[in-house]
């Protein structure tokens, strides 16, 4: 942190000054993020989600200024070009044994209660 | 003064000294889309080249949020409000973006920091400039991701958290290293003539016996990349990993290597590596090599601030989502076509993006082996077509370094190992 308080006469220490962003700006970044997860494997709930969740500022951001129907518009446009990917999983190591993972799981939770 | 020729700018201007350009001239490539902030590249510098006493604030690599953070504090609008004010209204590119490699970004008509001459202070200055303040050297990325804790009360954080200011419309993250300029401001501005560049890749050094701290480069430097040291009272800047770029280091196996930030990098944004140049500091045709590729032929790639004049060598693909008036300040006027090739890629653009990271070699020249369509859809009235081609890098003995594809495999760990931490 700087060794003095920032002067509030001095222009260059202004922070936090939003630049404008029109509309425009706004719905290029939603159809990153729509593009992006899209592409990620996310169906069109997980993604309408991504931008209704406050907790993801940029996307909740833009669809506070979009409107819900414009986004899911951006959103259906992203899965139609992007939605078909499917993701097969080959796992190359050794095969798992569902019994194993459940001893293992009940392991931990009888240690957990013994603490 | 003396003319040279700078491309960046599509005209001659005003330098110092008569034009010397390297036979191979360091160069990168950052997609800035890509980066995550994670600083991974700051601290594989810090830790190899800036870890001793007296280099406490230098961070020769380091990432900024733009467009409210910067490291020394507004070096880009300081310097951007000085030509502004030596020539009011005048800073305009003129004639629009070419085809044509000696002016591919058009005509900027304004002053660079070269031109500026009724606004230096004092007049036998060489270049425009300013000398940051301590304050702004010392907090780099002061309210963005830091936490800190509250004044008065040292080793601890903020138990109720800090609020910085939140940007709600936009912000990308700007990752810089010194540029390694063709015409480099530190250099001009020496008065002991202790910075040069190397005639063998173009990397621009201080000779440390030279110097005697007049801090003239740190003043001229627009982008703010050379450095004072107070406990030895000289300057230093980025040395461009020079070992490395040498093939000198162990690690290399006497085969050229990129530098630390660029082999560290976690979002795999960066390339980098040793371009050929004509006799006027211009590119040399060298289709199949990644970074001509980058900026002359497919054009994704831009210089940071090319209207300074410096002729940066550092290249950004431009975050896709910010606003252009603000990108063009940035990268001048080619970003609308770098946005849209980098948006809509070509088969060909798509295979090369794919050659960021794969290895920490450095490639001299790729090949790419054509592969099945796997995808084709259209978004935004735009076709998209996508090929699963190979792509194959080759480094300098001409040997095949890597080779990769464009449809990567995903891994998935096992459930067993879900979290074995």
């Amino acid at each position: 942190m700087p060794y003095k308080e920032p002067d509030p006469g001095d222009p260059h220490v202004l922070v936090g000054v939003a630049l404008p962003a029109d509309r425009e700006a706004m719905e290029e970044m939603a159809y990153v993020f729509a593009e992006e997860y899209a592409r990620l494997g996310y169906d069109r709930t997980r993604l309408l989600w991504l931008f209704k969740n406050p907790f993801y500022g940029g996307a909740h951001g833009a669809y506070q200024v979009l409107g819900e129907e414009t986004v899911r518009a951006i959103i259906d446009e992203c899965l139609a070009a992007w939605g078909g990917s499917r993701f097969s999983i080959s796992d190359s190591g050794s095969p798992i044994d569902p019994g194993e993972i459940e001893n293992r799981k009940s392991k931990i939770q009888n240690e957990e209660e013994e603490r | 003064m003396p003319k040279v020729y700078n491309w960046q700018l599509g005209r001659e201007m005003e330098y110092p000294y008569q034009g010397a350009y390297p036979r191979r001239q360091f160069a990168f490539v950052f997609n800035i889309n890509r980066c995550i902030a994670c600083q991974t590249c700051t601290m594989a510098c810090k830790s190899t080249w800036t870890f001793s006493k007296g280099q406490e604030h230098m961070w020769w690599a380091n990432v900024e949020t733009k467009p409210y953070g910067g490291y020394p504090q507004f070096w880009d609008m300081k310097i951007l409000k000085l030509l502004e004010e030596a020539n009011p209204g005048g800073q305009q590119w003129t004639e629009p973006p070419t085809g044509d490699s000696r002016a591919p970004y058009g005509r900027f008509d304004g002053k660079t920091v070269f031109e500026a001459k009724q606004s230096l202070r004092p007049g036998s200055s060489r270049v425009l400039g300013y000398l940051p303040s301590d304050e702004e050297w010392n907090s780099p990325n002061i309210y963005e991701d830091n936490p800190v804790g509250k004044k008065g009360v040292p080793n601890q954080y903020d138990k109720e958290g800090v609020s910085g200011p939140e940007h709600k419309t936009w912000f990308f993250y700007l990752a810089r290293i010194c540029n390694h300029c063709s015409h480099p401001a530190c250099l001009a501005a020496c008065p002991r003539k202790a910075i040069y560049k190397r005639p063998e890749d173009g990397i621009v050094l201080i000779d440390q016996k030279e110097c005697r701290g007049y801090r003239k480069c740190v003043e001229a430097c627009p982008y703010k990349k050379s450095m004072y040291r107070g406990n030895t009272r000289v300057s230093e800047k980025c040395v461009a990993c020079y070992p490395r770029i040498e093939g000198t280091d162990p690690e290399s196996d006497g085969q050229p290597m990129e530098t630390r930030c660029m082999a560290a990098c976690v979002g795999q944004i960066r390339m980098q590596g040793l371009v050929q140049l004509n006799s006027d500091g211009t590119w040399a045709e060298d289709r199949q090599h990644p970074l001509y590729y980058l900026v002359h032929v497919a054009k994704v790639a831009l210089p940071l601030y090319p209207q300074l004049g410096t002729e940066p060598n550092g290249y950004y693909i431009p975050p896709r989502w910010v606003p252009r008036p603000y990108l063009r300040q940035m990268f001048g006027p080619g970003v609308d076509e770098a946005i849209e090739r980098y948006a809509y890629p070509d088969r060909e653009l798509l295979a090369v993006l794919q050659l960021f990271r794969r290895s920490n070699r450095i490639i001299y020249r790729y090949e790419i082996e054509k592969g099945p369509k796997v995808y084709e859809a259209t978004l935004r009235g735009r076709k998209i077509t996508t090929y699963d081609d190979t792509v194959i890098a080759y480094g300098q003995d001409g040997k095949e370094i890597f080779r990769t594809a464009v449809e990567e495999p995903i891994y998935v760990r096992p459930g067993i190992h879900a979290n074995s931490i």
